[in-house]
């Protein structure tokens, strides 16, 4: 069976793919990260008042997914229990040691950006409450009930600080995922210096479509009126993002093949027959052209929200699925070509395995829980229901 | 400063300082010695075990003397006893455990002699299927002195 | 009240950072003083030597004991596919494709399978890890856990290594492969335990016709210094900058 897996010739060493369906999900989670902490951004750094809405929930969606963004990770390591040397002894030539220290510095941003943004709302929950919850709330709010018009202002003018801090972090954090691969001169369809700004711009485009796709769900969920000017203003973000990161993948696969170095024919051996589906099919047709139609379609028509609203949907589904087909081309389909530049392996993903599809999906699920027990702890509704109202009644 | 702030920066100082601690702690004393990495590591893989005592070995202890003597004038001396016998260091240090006896095999002997295109030419090979009507070759070739020079 | 807790709390805190930095200060004088003493083995000086490895592939003969000794000297798991050494064959067909092949690393020998009147040219050629000077497994490695010796050796810290597996991905030769037991990376140490103690590599005791040579680059009365004067050689895609320490004789251009 083996033998029907590879073509070519690969290196004995190759037998077994090494990097498996975890490392897929680390860079689309970090991803889904980095583009939810910018799309608050919008809001944040850049006062687009049409975000404002989802601001804060998208910061604690991007603190419930950054929650589990090392679990992957971890399940992968060999020897998990020694993690914690990446922080303690981080070799700072490898790309991959400033993982903890860019990810610790994240999390601090995220966290206490939320912690200013709830502020208020925590200190009048620890205020209103008894019992357990007054006490959660209390030592959230670090037994500290200080909401005049001062102390807000300081809130206020730390947590835009914290956010401009945060944007370029977002990057980086995202950013360094990109040079991981493309830092790796070994193998050609890692290699390139353009990997990290394709990374953050899918990134970006991922998020962006959680983000409005989580958003209908919970409108759903609470029987409340979509306000379209969010939506569309994220759609709008959305279709830019979109058509930079496509521009950008697209430009790498030109300029490997235009270029026809040495390593022309593996990788086009690789695009036309083991990532073909994936990569034209799920990444390109589904993930890029489709929502690209779709979005521009949603700019240009009138009226007739409620096809405008389930275009945009779609179009958030299939780009989330897109951007897993592009981490998987880059990630399996970077491995799946021998370094002989001679043969191909073939990655077959198993079930039960602690590297396998199943806790890859357990991995996916946690952070949508953790995203209930923080939004049930820290509830982001008022503003994105209130809001509505506003909207709603500004525009009339 | 907001004291609430202050608060939250001591929480963050504190996990930071906490962390600083944590690290002196579990970091090895080695660690750092020659390079970004931990000195003692290479004394520990020095220390690993010999398996392939070296064919003076088996010679030299006056063990096998006499079979090491025909076989260094033969020519197949360029080939080490252990790359038939298998590695013998244990054996050498205690008598009483035997090597695997060496895979007296035509396929064994094929290994190098057989016919095959990518060896290079001139190199002694034969072809199996018409060659010595499938007897072991020790049959009539001694592999400590092979009669061919 | 207020101006004392806060000069308490300035000095409070610059005691507990010194306190927890000091030590980690000092100790890094300390090492430091103890690296520049000498070598950490007791009977082996290790800024004497610089290992070179030099393979033959005109003599080699396909054998594969190479690859077997190594397996056994150096408990890499023997019914599993991953290989500190192995060879390769190289045929060129006479239409021009070149099929390469090393079925179990060449443990078990090849056999012909293709007709000998289809093929142009064929040869062997051995592979072990070429120990680069500039090594991107040691750069990609993210905590210390693989490193390159005063020797010129890379070697692989088992009790450090995390298992990340960024270290084989990297290296551009497959040189590099998971080992299962260990939840480590692992690699060819050119006998590192054997080296410091003046023997050779297995494979180089193991190999029968001389394809492969080993020994000391400070040495220039060493075998592979008088090859290195002598002959023509090359390395593998040295157009990568790796700077590889295994040189090759005969080096044809199909060789990956």
């Amino acid at each position: 069976m083996m033998e029907n897996l590879v073509w070519g010739y690969i290196y004995p060493n190759e037998a077994e793919i090494q990097w498996s369906i975890l490392i897929v999900l680390y860079p689309y989670i970090t991803g889904l990260v980095a583009g939810a902490f910018i799309a608050s951004s919008l809001y944040h750094v850049f006062g687009n008042k049409d975000i404002k809405p989802v601001a804060r929930f998208a910061l604690l969606t991007a603190f419930a997914f950054l929650c589990v963004a090392m679990l992957p990770l971890l399940a992968h390591l060999g020897n998990p229990q020694r993690a914690l040397s990446i922080m303690f002894t981080p070799h700072l030539s490898s790309a991959m040691s400033g993982f903890g220290y860019i990810f610790s510095f994240y999390f601090i941003v995220v966290v206490l950006e939320i912690w200013l943004a709830f502020r208020v709302d925590i200190v009048n929950a620890a205020l209103n409450s008894r019992g357990w919850k007054e006490l959660l709330y209390s030592a959230l709010a670090l037994f500290s009930y200080d909401i005049s018009e001062k102390a807000l202002e300081a809130d206020e003018k730390l947590g835009r600080k914290l956010a401009i801090i945060g944007i370029p972090s977002a990057a980086f954090l995202h950013g360094y995922v990109g040079f991981i691969f493309g830092g790796i001169k070994a193998n050609p369809w890692w290699s390139s210096s353009l990997m990290p700004i394709i990374f953050l711009m899918s990134a970006i485009v991922s998020g962006i479509a959680l983000l409005i796709l989580l958003y209908l769900v919970v409108m759903r969920i609470k029987k409340h009126p979509i306000n379209h000017k969010t939506l569309y203003s994220l759609a709008h973000y959305l279709w830019v993002f979109l058509i930079v990161a496509v521009v950008l993948e697209m430009l790498e696969i030109i300029s490997i093949k235009y270029e026809a170095l040495e390593e022309i024919e593996i990788i086009e051996h690789l695009l036309a027959e083991k990532i073909a589906f994936t990569f034209y099919g799920i990444q390109l047709t589904m993930g890029a052209l489709i929502p690209f139609i779709l979005l521009l379609l949603v700019g240009v028509i009138k009226n007739r929200d409620k096809l405008k609203v389930a275009m945009v949907a779609i179009s958030s589904m299939f780009i989330l699925i897109g951007v897993f087909a592009m981490r998987w081309n880059v990630v399996i389909g970077g491995q799946e070509i021998s370094k002989s530049l001679a043969g191909t392996m073939t990655y077959v993903p198993v079930f039960f395995h602690h590297e396998g599809v199943l806790p890859a999906i357990i991995i996916l699920i946690i952070p949508f829980i953790i995203l209930r027990v923080v939004t049930y702890i820290l509830p982001p509704w008022k503003d994105m229901m209130e809001e509505n109202e506003e909207v709603a009644v500004s525009s009339e | 400063m907001q004291p609430h702030l202050k608060r939250a920066f001591t929480l963050l100082a504190i996990i930071i300082i906490a962390f600083i601690f944590v690290r002196s702690l579990a970091v090895p004393g080695s660690f750092g010695e020659y390079g970004w990495y931990r000195g003692d590591s290479v004394n520990e893989l020095r220390s690993q075990d010999i398996e392939y005592a070296g064919s003076r070995t088996c010679g030299d202890v006056g063990c096998h003397n006499t079979l090491y003597s025909i076989w260094n004038q033969s020519r197949h001396k360029t080939v080490n006893c252990e790359t038939c016998h298998g590695p013998s260091e244990k054996h050498a240090s205690n008598i009483r455990i035997m090597p695997e006896p060496a895979d007296d095999s035509r396929d064994f002997c094929g290994l190098c002699h057989y016919n095959r295109v990518a060896r290079p030419d001139g190199f002694p090979q034969v072809d199996p299927e018409t060659h010595g009507q499938n007897l072991r070759c020790a049959y009539c070739h001694n592999p400590h002195k092979p009669w061919f020079v | 009240m207020n101006l004392s807790r806060r000069d308490f709390t300035k000095i409070g805190s610059k005691i507990v950072i010194g306190a927890a930095s000091g030590p980690v200060i000092i100790d890094a004088l300390v090492k430091k003083a103890r690296a520049l003493e000498i070598s950490p083995l007791r009977d082996y000086d290790w800024n004497e030597h610089f290992w070179g490895y030099v393979v033959d592939t005109t003599k080699c003969i396909g054998c594969g004991r190479c690859a077997n000794a190594c397996k056994l000297e150096n408990e890499v798991p023997f019914d599993e596919p991953v290989y500190r050494t192995w060879v390769e064959r190289y045929r060129v067909l006479k239409e021009g494709e070149a099929v390469i092949d090393s079925p179990n690393g060449s443990i078990d020998g090849f056999t012909d399978d293709i007709p000998e009147d289809e093929i142009n040219k064929a040869f062997y050629v051995p592979k072990i890890c070429n120990h680069c000077e500039n090594p991107p497994c040691v750069q990609v490695c993210p905590v210390g856990a693989t490193y390159t010796t005063n020797d010129g050796v890379v070697l692989v810290d088992y009790e450090y290594c995390i298992g990340c597996r960024y270290c084989i991905q990297a290296c551009p030769y497959g040189a590099r492969y998971y080992n299962n037991e260990k939840g480590t990376a692992d690699k060819c140490t050119w006998c590192y335990h054997r080296i410091t103690r003046g023997l050779l590599p297995a494979c180089v005791k193991a190999c029968p016709v001389g394809a492969r040579k080993f020994g000391d680059l400070k040495d220039t009365e060493s075998e592979v210094n008088k090859i290195l004067d002598r002959e023509r050689i090359n390395v593998h895609k040295p157009e990568l900058g790796t700077k590889p320490k295994v040189y090759y004789i005969g080096l044809d251009r199909v060789v990956r």
